[in-house]
């Protein structure tokens, strides 16, 4: 028994999350640079009912799947998903142990690795062998670097890994499906229920332009050369967390992971560093403009067009060239 | 009830960050720093608990160079009672989990029945010292809180931030940790009186040998930050330069053609 790469496999609502044949994606990826092959690569799926998820991952990715059922685990809650992937892992010893990095993924991760009283790295955009040690790039600094650990000697090394690292496992396996019954033992949280946030008057998906400030605009009343220069083009008014944080904008203006997702035709960041977080949220846009004073911001390498400027200077003044060119 | 929060200094986001010469990590000379933004929501819904009468002590902790006393002082000014400060400069290079084990020593003993935490620390971004400290004491853990409530029964609900403006309710047993996303409340600061009043307030050091921790406990295990680079680049965008009029008809001239909203 046993394997190489354990990969922690999610699922909602009785289907397969995406990000789980991503993992899978990036187990086979990386599995020969150990010189480990397909027949090393097994899942661990914690839930209830799911026997027919637990064939789907057999079949695309995941030479076993180690079933983990019971009442306790028809939702995520974090000890009861904590203790079954533990055991699972202390049962399979496999040197590397995959979640994603997902709002359950990074909540269970943690738990895991140090009941295991091993290091993580978290958020990885990519998993490589240097010199025979395995080494985890991640992002640093909201994504101003990337920084390179190496986990050290400790077995398995835990990483959660940036959805879009990998590519889905596209072929097929004839994995089996094993169910075990590790002790969850007494349980101290409990899933009550999923439910919808607060919704607003402000509906970003279905605009064609998107103007959009961050904290770089720096007070609530200054938003306001950010509000004529959408008015200017006819679109709305986006935001980055921090502006809806300090209520500068309602809730709804918030773009990114945790906000909407948009694609406007045009997009213009201003003061927006682009942490991850934000740029999942907009990289769908069909042209992005970024206008930041910090020439090495993480938002120009998503842009079309950037602007290293002061976004005081630069967004009144292409309001003007907006408005003389609207006859305005 | 007793409340810790847990927090951290970091640089200042918008300091001029440089790699240092050894490229292993920022270069921290020209840094400013300021106390981690998720742990001022933090330490803030901490504070609400004890305003409204449900506790009675609401405790700083914060392991970290000898700088890190001024983000103690910044949350005993603004309403923590006391503070603890686990002080070693080796620290900064210690895995997460070294710094969990170390947290844990230091409040051995006293019965914290709610740690709050921030859900990122704004400058390594581990997002999880959280869970690290939680299930090395045994205790559930929630991440992402965007509210926090406490209840009969000696349970605290949490509403969990998910993707897509989607939340999760679960309920936890005390004694528990939360870490705090932004915009869960709207953090006070400190006041004139709360700042005069910090002076009076108690930092307890501690080092990690008084902890039982030798110098082994950090790198022995061969983690380490190999190298600190810029980002890839990505598709590269043409950047424009000039006086903000220039710019502006260039602008316009690239949003007329790629994109036909004018
Ligand atoms: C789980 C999770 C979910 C999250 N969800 C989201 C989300 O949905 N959306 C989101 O946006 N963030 C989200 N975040 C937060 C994200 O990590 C960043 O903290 C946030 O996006 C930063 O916002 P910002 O770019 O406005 O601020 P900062 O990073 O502080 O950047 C401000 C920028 O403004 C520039 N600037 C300052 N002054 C000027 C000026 N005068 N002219 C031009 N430029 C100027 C600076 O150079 C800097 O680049 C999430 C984080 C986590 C951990
Ligand atoms: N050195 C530290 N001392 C005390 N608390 C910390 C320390 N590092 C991180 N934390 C806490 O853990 C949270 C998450 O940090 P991290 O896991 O480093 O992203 C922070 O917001 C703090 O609340």
């Amino acid at each position: 028994m046993g394997c190489k790469i354990l990969v922690v496999a999610e699922h909602e609502g009785g289907a397969v999350r995406d990000i789980t044949w991503e993992l899978l994606g990036l187990a086979h990826a990386v599995a020969p640079q150990g010189g480990w092959g397909a027949a090393d690569i097994k899942a661990v799926l914690p839930g209830q009912g799911i026997g027919a998820v637990a064939a789907a991952i057999a079949g695309r990715g995941a030479a076993e799947v180690l079933l983990v059922e019971a009442p306790e685990l028809q939702d995520y809650a974090c000890d009861g998903y904590d203790r079954a992937i533990e055991a699972v892992v202390k049962a399979e010893q496999p040197e590397i142990l995959l979640f994603g990095h997902t709002p359950n993924g990074w909540d269970v991760a943690p738990l895991v690795a140090a009941g295991l009283g091993v290091p993580l790295a978290t958020e990885c955009s990519q998993i490589a062998r240097e010199d025979g040690r395995w080494l985890f790039s991640r992002k640093a600094f909201n994504g101003k670097f990337i920084q390179v650990l190496d986990l050290g000697k400790a077995r398995p090394l835990v990483a959660t890994v940036q959805k879009g690292a990998a590519g889905p496992f596209a072929g097929t396996t004839a994995g089996q499906v094993r169910a075990v019954t590790p002790a969850l033992g007494v349980l101290k949280a409990r899933f009550v229920e999923t439910k919808k946030g607060e919704a607003g008057g402000v509906d970003l998906t279905q605009a064609p332009v998107i103007v959009a400030g961050g904290r770089g605009v720096g007070a609530a009343d200054k938003f306001e050369i950010i509000k004529s220069l959408a008015a200017a083009l006819g679109g709305q008014v986006g935001a980055s967390r921090p502006v809806t944080d300090m209520g500068w904008l309602p809730h709804q203006h918030q773009v990114g992971s945790s906000g909407v997702t948009v694609n406007p035709k045009l997009y213009i960041a201003c003061g927006i560093s682009g942490a991850i977080q934000h740029i999942v949220g907009m990289k769908g846009s069909g042209y992005i403009v970024a206008i930041n004073k910090d020439a090495e911001a993480p938002i120009f390498g998503v842009a079309d067009v950037g602007v290293v400027g002061d976004l005081f200077e630069i967004v009144p003044a292409l309001t003007k060239a907006v408005k003389e060119a609207r006859g305005q | 009830m007793k409340g810790l929060v847990l927090i951290k200094q970091v640089p200042n986001t918008d300091s001029p960050f440089r790699i240092n010469s050894a490229g292993t990590w920022v270069d921290e000379s020209n840094l400013t720093y300021v106390l981690n933004d998720y742990d001022r929501y933090a330490l803030e819904a901490l504070l609400r608990l004890k305003d409204a009468g449900a506790m009675t002590e609401v405790v700083a902790l914060t392991a970290g160079p000898e700088r890190a006393s001024q983000a103690l002082r910044t949350c005993l000014a603004t309403g923590a009672d006391r503070a603890i400060h686990i002080k070693d400069d080796a620290l900064t290079a210690a895995a997460p989990l070294v710094v969990a084990r170390a947290i844990c020593a230091a409040i051995k003993g006293e019965a914290f029945d709610l740690i709050a935490c921030g859900l990122q620390a704004d400058d390594d971004n581990h997002m999880q010292i959280g869970g690290a400290v939680a299930r090395l004491l045994d205790r559930p853990c929630a991440s992402a809180a965007m509210s926090l409530e406490l209840r009969d029964g000696g349970t605290a609900r949490v509403e969990r931030e998910l993707e897509n403006n989607r939340l999760q309710v679960v309920d936890l047993k005390l004694p528990a940790v939360i870490t705090v996303q932004t915009g869960i409340n709207e953090p006070r600061y400190a006041s004139l009186k709360g700042i005069m009043a910090a002076k009076k307030k108690e930092i307890r050091t501690v080092t990690l040998a008084d902890l039982g921790m030798g110098a082994d406990a950090i790198g022995a295990d061969g983690y380490r930050t190999v190298r600190l680079t810029p980002p890839p680049k990505g598709k590269g965008a043409e950047m424009l330069q000039g006086p903000a009029d220039q710019v502006a008809r260039e602008l316009l001239k690239r949003i007329r053609e790629k994109t036909g909203v004018i």
